[in-house]
């Protein structure tokens, strides 16, 4: 029987996870990496990048990789022109129509982007199966998750990616509403529960009760251009407003990673050093407050849409990467009056739900139902350039509205529909979704016919409409032409394009998967040589020359990291991964000892 | 293994598919519990591996029951709801608000003299927390007639409630569903109103 996974299409990272005996886990790579960094590098021979390779692109091959993807998705040229500057890849496409990512001379769209990292997060679930001895180990349904302030195009760019990459997407759902479900595994509970997710590229609020195993949001708020990018960003501007700003493509990519390590830093530590200078946590969270408070509004809105005070919330979750930062925390906290809980880690949270729902599909268990809600009202403009709303936001999933229309003019055949999402009066101002042709109705004299448009909202939140024409009862031919999307006969060309370039990709993953284990290694070895405790390991537990030994064995690995032969990485991971043996027992009965201690472990 | 889930019956409306008289007065916590029980029975989730006839039956059913769990859970809503299937609907919104309810003639012709004359006040370069306080003073009359009109709604609930106890027949139902519905013109034009003096204050 082929596999049924869970996959968060993330902003910055990707996760992929399923359910094994009742219970969801992350899939890891084999060098117990979960994360696949949302970057994807695509050389002008054909060859793509994707993860940790692609990250490492990012800094020698800018102008052929793209990173945070996710916010292009479902949007229009005009929608991203304003932030081009800074990014490596070019934005591209035609004034009106869907966003392209241009990489060198060839051009993608994002759900081609997206499908990218699916087909990666496929592969690595059935090598892992396959590992497993799974007789069959393909991976052909997936449930992806979201941000719940996600609107229609959004939503359907997802899932086009996702059929893209080969993968049937069983369902769609929201990211805070997957980390409920995971946190609500080991605890069934009733209850009222917030859920503040901010991640790399999007913010979101839901707010939830949960009774008899049912899963119910009742409000949901947020900004879907909101997260750890646009603090990366603010402290970009600063470090280029000391150095100049006119750099390399390769530079801005270095100042990018350099700023993403010092604001990782700040939260463990009160400073750290950025461009050569002293950065202190104050100086961090003096520029981001404006950032963090605008995702405060869409909570006290959220509260007021479920009907509560913050005081009647029981509990508060926090998920994202961008909830690591201390001032969020404090600042969420305040608001609801309570300390967030973060047992389960932020990253992987929202993966593990969306792999328990995929489990619940698939089993049919009724244990658990999550209900879910429209984010946002869908309506039909109107005379004067008014929307009128015909699906209230909020509102819960699956459902329906309709709205009668009749005919101006004797005789006509045709009525135009325009469909938008969003929650201001005029059109211009709310979301364009798609423009509907209703033809076919029968000849009859003006203002006589009744045309009856039904649109339905289904589980995923993605809306479909039907018409009929109730004097004789014809059903209506409907032509949708979606304002920032892909068509059908596109999606499927696409996805024969994919397979042709299948085989091509298959011995530079085998060549990736060495070098994600490298880097791992690397990385791991880096922390603990970095953390504050070292010295202290280093004078009284290291032999002598042990840590001149690690130290060559690293720099040995960086060497030929960046080049083709696997076998030489290989083997130079191997030895630094004996090298550092000794200091990572240390290093771990240390952590031991300072747990037992009741000392905050957590990056030790 | 799935359960089949029917087609919504055609004489069905939102009361009886959850299961209840068409009552105004409703426990929250009953009609929350009956809500759950049945998305526990029809939502699509139960259905991903259905025939295509069975999956169209499951988000039809459990569509109805969202719509009809929105409707019910708010007085209002259901008030106008239960008009529209005793046949006692509102005319459309628009033509409802043009013509202003008989018992809110004297309160509709003030407010409107008062709103004159704090436009008069604005033009004059009247302070602004003096424009406020007088607006505030306006809608005094209004908010009154409106907690007023909270407890008539409150008691023709009761009564239309007590009606479908005893089986009444419909010669004593029609005047307590009239009753109901000029109520609903009423706060429906109240609410304008208020919004009309919100907008005044906000400008």
């Amino acid at each position: 029987m082929s596999k049924v996974v869970g996959i968060d299409l993330g902003t910055t990272n990707s996760l992929v996870a399923f359910v094994k005996d009742g219970a969801p886990v992350v899939i890891r790579d084999r060098s117990g990496d979960g994360l696949v960094p949302s970057v994807v590098n695509a050389g002008e021979d054909g060859t793509v990048y994707v993860g940790r390779e692609a990250q490492r692109r990012l800094l020698t091959d800018p102008s052929h990789t793209v990173y945070s993807v996710k916010r292009f998705m479902g949007k229009g040229l005009d929608d991203v022109k304003g932030e081009a500057s800074l990014l490596p890849f070019r934005v591209a496409g035609d004034a009106g129509g869907i966003v392209k990512i241009g990489l060198g001379s060839r051009e993608f769209t994002p759900p081609e982007i997206s499908a990218f990292i699916l087909r990666e997060l496929k592969h690595r679930a059935e090598a892992f199966f396959a590992a497993q001895g799974e007789v069959d180990n393909e991976v052909d349904r997936a449930v992806i998750t979201v941000p719940a302030y996600f609107n229609d195009a959004q939503r359907t760019a997802t899932r086009d990616a996702g059929k893209i990459a080969g993968l049937d997407v069983m369902r769609i759902i929201n990211e805070p509403t997957a980390a409920s479900l995971a946190y609500g595994l080991d605890k069934r509970h009733t209850g009222l529960i917030a859920v503040y997710d901010l991640g790399g590229g999007t913010f979101d609020i839901s707010i939830l009760r949960v009774e008899d195993g049912v899963f119910q949001v009742l409000s949901t708020g947020g900004d879907t251009h909101l997260g750890g990018d646009d603090i990366d960003l603010l402290l970009m501007h600063k470090v280029l407003a000391e150095t100049g700003w006119s750099q390399s493509a390769e530079r801005v990519q270095e100042i990018r990673k350099a700023v993403i390590q010092a604001k990782w830093d700040l939260s463990d530590r009160e400073e750290t050093t950025l461009n050569g200078k002293r950065f202190t946590r104050a100086e961090f969270e003096a520029m981001i407050r404006p950032i963090v408070d605008r995702t405060l509004e869409p909570c006290r809105q959220a509260l007021k849409d479920a009907g509560l005070e913050a005081a009647q919330i029981d509990e508060v979750v926090l998920v994202g990467g961008s909830t690591r930062i201390p001032m969020v925390r404090r600042l969420v906290g305040e608001l609801f009056g309570k300390t967030p809980h973060s047992e389960l880690n932020p990253d992987e949270v929202v993966a593990l739900g969306a792999a328990v729902q995929a489990d619940i599909l698939v089993t049919g268990n009724r244990d658990m139902l999550l209900l879910d809600v429209t984010p946002l009202s869908l309506g039909i403009e109107t005379m004067g350039g008014v929307m009128s709303k015909i699906i209230m936001r909020n509102s819960t999933i699956p459902a329906t509205g309709s709205e009668m229309f009749t005919t101006a003019a004797d005789n006509q055949t045709a009525v135009d529909i325009h469909v938008l999402q969003g929650e201001r009066e005029l059109i211009a101002d709310n979301r364009s979704l798609a423009r509907f042709r209703l033809r076919g109705i029968p000849p009859m004299p003006a203002g006589l016919a009744r045309v009856q448009v039904q649109f339905q909202i289904d589980a995923n939140g993605i809306l479909s409409v039907t018409a009929r024409e109730l004097r004789t009862d014809i059903e209506q031919t409907i032509e949708v032409k979606p304002s920032y999307g892909l068509t059908d006969d596109e999606v499927e060309r696409m996805l024969l394009d994919s397979f042709e370039h299948a085989e091509a990709d298959f011995a530079a993953r085998l060549l990736i998967e060495e070098r994600n284990e490298a880097e791992s290694v690397i990385q791991a070895t880096e922390k603990t040589m970095r953390a504050p405790e070292f010295a202290d390991i280093a004078a009284k537990d290291l032999a002598a020359g042990e840590q001149q030994r690690i130290e060559a064995a690293l720099a040995d690995l960086k060497a030929v990291l960046g080049g083709d032969d696997r076998e030489a990485i290989h083997e130079k991971t191997h030895a630094l991964n004996d090298a550092t043996k000794h200091l990572a027992e240390v290093a771990m009965n240390r952590s031991v000892q300072a747990a037992l201690a009741g000392r905050n472990v957590k990056d030790v | 293994m799935t359960s089949p889930a029917p087609a919504i019956p055609r004489n069905a409306d939102y009361f009886s598919f959850l299961g209840l008289p068409r009552k105004l007065m409703i426990s929250g916590d009953d009609l929350e519990q009956r809500f759950r029980g049945l998305s526990r029975q029809y939502h699509p989730d139960y259905f991903y591996n259905a025939p295509p006839a069975e999956r169209r039956m499951s988000l039809e059913r459990s569509s109805y029951l969202n719509d009809a769990y929105r409707t019910l859970k708010n007085p209002m809503a259901r008030l106008e709801y239960l008009l529209q299937l005793e046949g006692f609907a509102a005319k459309s919104p628009e033509e409802a608000s043009k013509q202003v309810p008989p018992d809110l003639l004297e309160e509709v012709f003030s407010l409107n003299e008062e709103l004159d004359e704090i436009r008069d006040m604005r033009a004059g370069g009247a302070e602004p927390a003096q424009i406020a306080a007088r607006l505030e003073q306006a809608r005094g009359p209004i908010d009154a007639k409106r907690a007023a009109h909270e407890s008539q709604l409150e008691q023709l609930f009761a009564r239309w409630d007590a009606l479908l106890d005893r089986d009444a027949p419909p010669a004593e139902r029609t005047p307590v569903l009239e009753a109901l519905r000029a109520r609903v013109l009423e706060r429906n034009y109240i609410s304008n109103l208020l919004a009309g003096i919100e907008k005044e204050m906000s400008a």
